[in-house]
């Protein structure tokens, strides 16, 4: 029962994150973050659960408060500002994207292989699953041009390490815990910060733009 | 505890005077000056207990944590922190007239200053993971200080690369914990790097490999390990100067500093050969791109960055190279905390009078700014390894460490890549020095106090490289002893 809860959880988080490398439209990325959330905090809290944790639940407290109420709120407030821009032509295409997450989560499973050997936690299928979300986050940044999707990137992997975190080691502990969401927190805003500024001086959030500096 | 407060208070008081004072006066500047030199003096204390006393810290699984390697790393910031805040807009720049930019820069500055001390005196290494991250957003935000397209663009790239290195960092992190809890259980300090350091033989090292592959490669990015390199050179060249300083000088030790901590701990459970083979991999990559790159600069800003490059591959091959090459190391980052800094905030100077960063453009250096072209040419002459500066000798000793493990082919390409940035780096100097300065650029210079200020650094690097001083000496071997396994 809780390594299936888990289980779920896990994929479902994954499958957010090919959301966005299939569709074109940023409110679809927000919405598909806010789900991703939303299944972070349920796993967190079924770790909490199961592990009879209480700091768990207050940890997934905190998740849906921030990452999935406010961020996700800030992230429309920018949308506005700037229009909905589709993600049109990305650097690389969709079908190619797809294929190069399963390539990931493929590797993910090759490079957990170590770790499962070790342990025999319930929570253990997730590891793989965690990792290849690590990897496809990853993958979103360095194949996306708007610089609002390379945020939304940014923070799906924030959602991978704290799945990490949380499948793996039942959470790290409570004061490394809220300095992570500190600086989860303050990244973004500052990144929200550069979104303005990059629209102010270059009149764009396509970060093509941004070759001023080279060598 | 008490100077240990003091270092990180005194930051965060600066920090707080300068975001309450609104819009920025005068006083605010000195009060920060006074608030880093309490500072340094802070560490300075602490670095002399440590020596004496050995490490200071509260009961077991106590978050601070501080020993010589600490001490040392918290005596370059406080340093560094305190040029910047001297000689940052504010105070010595008499051009300057924006209040809202000096205020930015003061708040964002002295809290740039207490994320890196937190982070070498924490001992907690997850905690240590959070500081790091928090310095490169403290110091993301002031690149753009001037919000030119370069600059912002810069910082882009700055905090996209970080933030993502410095995820895998933590997952890193996050699988040698793991490990730790599933083989001892929980127990208090459970993340803290010494009772790591203790547990490591106990652990599974297949599983700490892949958690130390994670951790170079983050801190690496951060550390501007090629070929993770990539923002370095745009970021350090489009900071303001001040900034520009501590992020070359001193962040980047910062994050060589987490790699080191990580690499005692993995190699207590793994053969050492493990990180030694990284460690020269990463670090010869670096000092090649470095040293190549260096070639091909027209930006003496730029070049500054990427002579940083070169100095940290240097410093990741010396802590592969055995405790001698651990010394050299850990000399050699406070050496280039020092020389790099300053060479930083005279380039600043530069940039202000001739009002370009292309080396061509920049003649006659000597005729209309002779102090600061004398200084600059000081700062550059140690930065390629020339006695009688500080780098010379760690330079030396490196090489040296590299000759008794029987590194033969590493200090054979060290020493020619280390030629080839001798030879470029004195090349771009001696255009800017001489010949004649253009004509719209004013000639001549006052001796004001900016100038002795700078004059200290390069003073100093001529004692560390004449004749190293015994409380120096004593405190580097204590960060090597700190280091053993």
């Amino acid at each position: 029962m809780f390594s299936q809860l888990v289980m779920l959880g896990s994929s479902g988080m994954l499958l957010t994150a090919l959301i966005v490398l299939w569709r074109k439209h940023v409110p679809a990325y927000i919405s598909a973050y806010r789900l991703q959330v939303w299944l972070l905090a349920g796993v967190t809290a079924t770790v909490g659960y199961f592990a009879s944790d209480w700091r768990l639940f207050a940890v997934a407290f905190v998740l849906v408060v921030l990452k999935a109420i406010a961020i996700p709120a800030l992230l429309r407030t920018m949308l506005r500002r700037f229009g909905a821009q589709p993600e049109v032509r990305p650097y690389v295409n969709t079908e190619t994207s797809l294929l190069i997450a399963g390539l990931l989560v493929l590797f993910a499973y090759v490079l957990a292989r170590p770790w499962m050997a070790v342990t025999d936690l319930p929570t253990r299928d997730a590891l793989p699953i965690a990792m290849g979300l690590l990897f496809v986050s990853l993958f979103v940044i360095v194949s996306r041009r708007k610089a609002i999707t390379q945020v939304i990137g940014f923070l799906m992997l924030e959602n991978a390490i704290a799945l990490l975190a949380a499948v793996g080691t039942y959470g790290v502990p409570l004061l490394v815990e809220l300095g992570v969401f500190l600086d989860a927190l303050m990244g973004f805003l500052v990144m929200q910060i550069f979104v303005y500024q990059i629209h102010e001086t270059f009149d764009t959030i396509d970060v093509e733009q941004l070759t001023r500096l080279r060598h | 505890m008490p100077s240990l407060s003091l270092l990180l208070v005194a930051p965060l008081v600066a920090a707080a005077l300068a975001i309450v004072v609104k819009p920025y006066r005068r006083f605010v500047g000195w009060a920060g000056v006074v608030l880093a030199s309490l500072s340094s003096a802070a560490s300075g204390t602490l670095a002399i207990q440590v020596v004496r006393d050995g490490p200071v810290s509260g009961r077991a699984g106590d978050i601070w944590r501080v020993d010589a390697l600490s001490a040392m790393l918290a005596l370059c910031i406080a340093f560094v922190a305190l040029l910047a805040s001297l000689l940052g807009p504010g105070l010595a720049d008499e051009r300057d007239d924006d209040p809202a930019r000096t205020r930015r820069f003061r708040i964002f500055m002295n809290a740039f200053a207490f994320t890196m001390l937190a982070a070498v005196t924490t001992g907690n290494v997850a905690l240590m993971w959070v500081a790091v991250e928090a310095t490169t957003i403290m110091s993301a935000i002031v690149i753009p200080l001037d919000r030119t397209k370069a600059s912002v663009e810069a910082s882009w790239k700055y905090i996209l690369i970080c933030s993502v290195g410095i995820a895998l960092a933590f997952t890193g992190t996050v699988l040698a914990y793991f490990d730790f809890v599933s083989t001892a259980g929980e127990v208090p300090g459970s993340l803290n790097w010494d009772v790591l350091r203790d547990a490591a033989p106990s652990l599974h090292p297949e599983l700490l490999q892949l958690a130390f592959a994670f951790i170079l490669i983050g801190y690496g990015t951060k550390a501007g390990l090629a070929p993770m390199h990539t923002w370095l050179p745009d970021a350090h060249s489009e900071a303001p100067p001040a900034i520009s300083a501590m992020m070359s000088g001193v962040l980047l030790a910062v994050a060589m500093y987490a790699i080191a901590r990580w690499k005692v701990v993995v190699d207590g459970a793994v053969d050492r050969r493990f990180t030694t083979t990284l460690l020269i991999a990463f670090g010869l990559a670096s000092v090649a791109l470095g040293a190549f790159s260096l070639v091909i600069q027209r930006h003496y800003k730029r070049m500054l960055a990427y002579s940083s490059i070169e100095h940290m591959g240097l410093v990741a091959v010396g802590l592969a190279l055995g405790p001698l090459g651990t010394f050299a190391a850990w000399l050699h980052v406070a050496n280039h905390a020092i020389a790099k800094s300053a060479s930083f905030l005279l380039a600043g100077r530069v940039l202000r009078r001739y009002g370009t960063t292309e080396i061509d453009d920049v003649t006659g250096l000597l005729r209309a700014m002779p102090w600061t072209g004398t200084l600059l040419a000081a700062g550059i002459l140690a930065l390629v390894g020339l006695p009688p500066f500080g780098l010379f000798v760690s330079e030396f000793l490196l090489v040296r460490a590299a000759v008794e493990t029987r590194h033969l082919a590493v200090v054979g390409v060290v020493l020619l890549l280390m030629v080839v940035a001798f030879v470029s780096l004195l090349g771009h100097l001696n255009r800017m020095l001489y010949g004649d300065p253009p004509p719209a650029v004013a000639t001549g210079e006052r001796r004001s106090w900016p100038l002795f200020a700078l004059a200290v650094p390069i003073a100093l690097l001529i004692v560390l490289g004449v004749a190293l001083p015994a409380p120096v000496d004593a405190l580097i071997r204590q960060c090597v002893a700190s280091l053993a396994p």
